[in-house]
């Protein structure tokens, strides 16, 4: 039985409050620390605000909380998602880049990409 | 709190309303989905959620208020009887609507305890008759093998 959460959120004004939540619950639950659990809840703006034209049906996001980390998976994205999730803002730069400890882009199934971020603290 | 409806038991063979999501907009036409284990501190997590969106719709406090003990009990009732000892999920859709709002609290294990027909009779426990007394509209699908969907409905006052 997975212990992930998946949540999923029609494109619009309410992915927002939707994944604030869950991933600043869960962060917590990771027994991350407050700067970490920010630094996740920044991340899931970015999904939030980014991911909705890569979309299909529904912005979907797979969280799994583990000891001190918290992993994310955004997907089914359309080709070009993941980057432009990763990609630079406005004299911030790459946000998910700079916050997480590790991002990976799968692109194995044609025509459908993930992006997999994990948000960790080992202080 | 709004005055509640009869406790509906739907048939195996009844499926709920479902919406299809499209299209964009404040509170219209939009899903939301949450599958999560069937655990206690889920339960708080799905109430944060609805509260949430319960608030970014506008709704009135008081409404706000029953609807998250709605959901609570929904939940704690997968929680606590649906998989007994054994470990599952928990899917939980909202839908909103102008005016209204839906939360549909489903699972894949034995059924609603205690059953619907022992609710209607007052026995057993206050969560079905709670959550009857609380929505504008209750709708209530299962069998043993094949879970449970509660599916609640609660509209803006006036």
């Amino acid at each position: 039985m997975s212990q992930s959460t998946e949540v999923s959120v029609t494109p619009g004004p309410l992915v927002g409050p939707v994944l604030r939540r869950v991933v600043g619950m869960l962060a917590a639950r990771a027994d991350l620390p407050l700067d970490r659990l920010d630094d996740a809840v920044i991340v899931a703006d970015v999904i939030a605000d980014r991911a909705g034209p890569y979309a299909r049906d529904a912005v979907q996001v797979s969280l799994e909380p583990g000891e001190r980390t918290l992993w994310m998976r955004v997907g089914p994205l359309a080709p070009g998602g993941a980057q432009a999730l990763l990609s630079e803002a406005p004299d911030v730069g790459p946000i998910i880049v700079k916050l997480a400890d590790e991002v990976q882009v799968d692109a194995a199934q044609p025509g459908v990409e993930y992006l997999r971020v994990c948000l960790s603290y080992e202080g | 709190m709004q005055p509640g409806p009869a406790l509906i038991d739907g048939s195996p063979e009844r499926r709920a309303g479902r919406h299809t999501a499209s299209g964009s907009g404040q509170g219209s036409h939009a899903d939301i989905r949450l599958t999560l284990p069937a655990d206690a501190e889920n339960v708080v997590l799905v109430r944060h959620v609805v509260v949430a969106l319960a608030e970014v719709l506008g709704l009135p406090r008081p409404l706000v208020e029953d609807i998250k003990l709605a959901v609570t009990e929904a939940c704690t009732n997968v929680v606590r009887h649906a998989y007994a000892d054994a470990r599952g999920s928990i899917e939980v859709a909202v839908l909103p609507d102008p005016g209204t709002l839906t939360v549909i609290v489903s699972d894949h294990g034995r059924g609603l305890r205690p059953s619907v027909a022992a609710a209607r009779r007052g026995d057993g426990g206050l969560g079905l008759p709670l959550i009857a007394a609380l929505a504008h509209s209750l709708e209530i699908d299962q069998a043993p093998d094949r879970g449970s969907r509660v599916r609640m409905s609660f509209r803006r006052a006036g």
